[in-house]
């Protein structure tokens, strides 16, 4: 059960890195250091050799992502932190940027040393001000210490960051609506291509990654990306941190290395597992978008692949856990109200879909269903929304809801029947 | 809330974005913290500081929930209902709050004091069931008589000089 705290350095050198001084002694720094000895494009393929997948949930390899930018494209680069931690379940990045923030600053500041910008920018949600203010004073201090400035990345090379706080909205997680948000307009994700790396913020040259992916570069610069590339296997290599929420004892985050930890693990022996006399009913390992998953998966490694291989995603690492008390039609219902109420209603089969998903879990859960004629509903309505609309919402409300369909058909048949009477929640105080 | 106040809010940011366009964000937002909402005066002076007509403001301004088009308490309390709250009893947390707040669900108190919202999950997860003032620190996992104490010592605040929606 290998726990390793590459972006939870502050775990390892008591409990806030928030001020420069506490950071560099905690070895921050020297992979900018190591970084800025290089040229530009080693740095390019020192991020491609370490194997650091993008954290946020897609999981493309960050290297290539950033190698997309073209080199002389005669406008200015930037690089767009996404901060918009908005996917439930999920929770890992603000612990980053309010115990961790200068490893976010020094990551952002590698990847634009990389990719020639100098001036990036963060964009963190708007329910996360009190984390935007850490960033605010870990910036100012980062600019007058030099780190941030006219020279920041040597004499005469300036470097700065912004940040810019959103005002509530799930969708602006997804990079090409936060680009939109960022410019000051609604939220509302853009047809692909073109991509940002071509024309993102400004319609100029884009590199846009999660706060854990850049926090994963001041390790990676300074140990070498062969270090990082050995953790793990081959495709899944490094550390993820998982966020770990719903029936278990212990909730939290735990960064652990990919591909020799199980699910079971992860649950049981890190997040406290279950009150007794309880058992893993249903688990959605990477955010409420993937497919949920039953007991009979628990043994799962945790990696990108081998998720791949029960049915789910690793996504973004926000692993909620029901157990044997919880009904998965209102759990469902629950989700399908979550994406109803965030999808940007640009495309029809999502704005529409997600009402009629939330409509027919939410009748069968008050005892109003239709027996087998809203299962047939439910099923027709998969496939008019999936891979109808701009954006991964639409798929990722599908997705939960479905495979729950599937695992656990005989207690969706009942509740169109019979209803679902409000179980009583956990009350226990997580312990530890 | 004057159009001179808002300039003079932007101006140091005016060099960090390539297009005016993205201060209509920042603007609304320093707006909403002089009344906590956003009436049709604000967008007037944020359409009027930053160059943009008031009715692109106000389609940017509806977009966002946490940008008030309507009035709202002097206090926003805002509970997260998303999945890994709900299997922690936030749906028993809302109904708790809304009882001791005499508010049917969804609304705001009779004295202005609290407009009571459901929200979508606030990336606290870890303690479940959770809540945010505005969008203050998320607190939690709160038990009914904690929400009740956090309520009480609201109403002993002095109105709060900005509002940090």
């Amino acid at each position: 059960m290998p726990e390793l705290n590459a972006v939870y350095r502050h775990r390892e050198f008591g409990d806030h890195l928030t001020t420069l001084a506490a950071y560099e002694r905690a070895g921050g720094y020297l992979g900018l250091k190591e970084t800025l000895e290089m040229p530009p494009d080693d740095a390019l393929y020192a991020f491609h050799r370490s194997g650091l997948r993008g954290r946020g949930g897609a999981g493309f390899p960050m290297g290539r992502k950033a190698s997309f930018l073209p080199k002389d494209a005669g406008k200015p680069t930037y690089v767009v932190c996404n901060a918009d931690e908005s996917e439930p379940g999920t929770f890992k990045d603000r612990e980053i940027i309010e115990h961790n923030p200068f490893q976010l600053i020094e990551g952002i500041t590698i990847a634009s040393y990389a990719v020639g910008c100098e001036r990036a920018y963060i964009y963190i949600r708007g329910e996360y001000e009190s984390q935007a203010r850490v960033l605010d004073d870990a910036i100012a201090e980062a600019r007058s210490a030099g780190r941030l400035g006219p020279d920041a990345l040597g004499p005469g090379r300036p470097f700065d960051i912004t940040v810019y706080r959103g005002a509530g909205a799930y969708i602006c997680g997804e990079e090409t609506a936060l680009l939109e948000s960022l410019e000051g307009k609604r939220g509302q994700p853009r047809l692909k291509p073109p991509f940002p790396a071509v024309a993102g913020l400004y319609g100029c040259p884009t590199l846009i990654n999660n706060v854990e992916t850049l926090a994963s570069l001041p390790p990676i610069m300074h140990r070498g990306p062969d270090w990082y590339a050995a953790m793990g296997n081959e495709k899944s290599p490094g550390t993820k941190v998982f966020s770990v929420s719903g029936h278990v004892l212990s909730p939290g985050n735990f960064e652990i290395v990919l591909g020799e930890t199980t699910l079971r693990e992860l649950i049981y022996d890190m997040a406290g597992g279950l009150r007794p006399g309880r058992e893993v009913k249903a688990v959605w390992p990477g955010g409420s978008s993937v497919p949920v998953i039953g007991a009979d998966s628990l043994d799962v490694i945790l990696d990108y692949e081998a998720l791949n291989e029960v049915g789910t995603f690793l996504g973004s690492g926000g692993c909620i856990v029901m157990d044997d008390s919880g009904c998965i039609v209102r759990a469902s219902w629950r989700l399908a109200q979550f994406y109803r109420h965030e999808s940007c209603g640009k495309c029809t089969p999502c704005r529409e879909g997600t009402g009629w998903l939330a409509n027919i879990l939410g009748r069968m859960v008050r005892g109003e269903g239709r027996g087998d004629e809203d299962i047939r509903l439910l099923e027709s309505l998969f496939g008019r929304i999936e891979g109808r609309s701009l954006c991964p919402l639409a798929d990722g409300a599908v997705m939960p809801i479905q495979s729950a369909l599937e695992l656990f058909r005989d207690e969706f048949e009942r509740v169109a029947r019979e209803g679902s009477p409000r179980p009583v929640p956990m009350t226990e105080a997580p312990v530890g | 809330m004057t159009i001179a106040e808002i300039e003079e809010y932007l101006a140091p940011m005016r060099g960090e974005y390539a297009d005016p366009r993205s201060l209509i964000l920042p603007a609304l937002r320093y707006a909403q913290g002089h009344v906590g909402w956003l009436p049709a005066e604000s967008m007037a002076a944020v359409a009027e500081a930053t160059g943009f007509s008031q009715a692109y403001v106000e389609s940017v301004a509806s977009f966002y929930d946490r940008l008030y088009l309507d009035e709202t308490g002097r206090y926003c309390i805002n509970v997260c209902v998303t999945l890994s709250c709900m299997l922690r009893g936030s749906d028993e947390l809302f109904g708790h709050i809304a009882d001791y707040l005499g508010l049917d669900g969804e609304g705001t108190t009779a004295d202005g004091m609290f407009t009571l919202a459901k929200v979508q999950c606030i990336g606290a997860c870890d303690r479940a069931p959770c809540l945010q003032v505005d969008s203050g620190m998320q607190l939690g996992p709160l038990e009914a008589a904690d929400a009740t104490c956090l309520i009480d010592d609201l109403r002993a605040e002095p109105a709060p000089a900005r509002y940090d929606r």
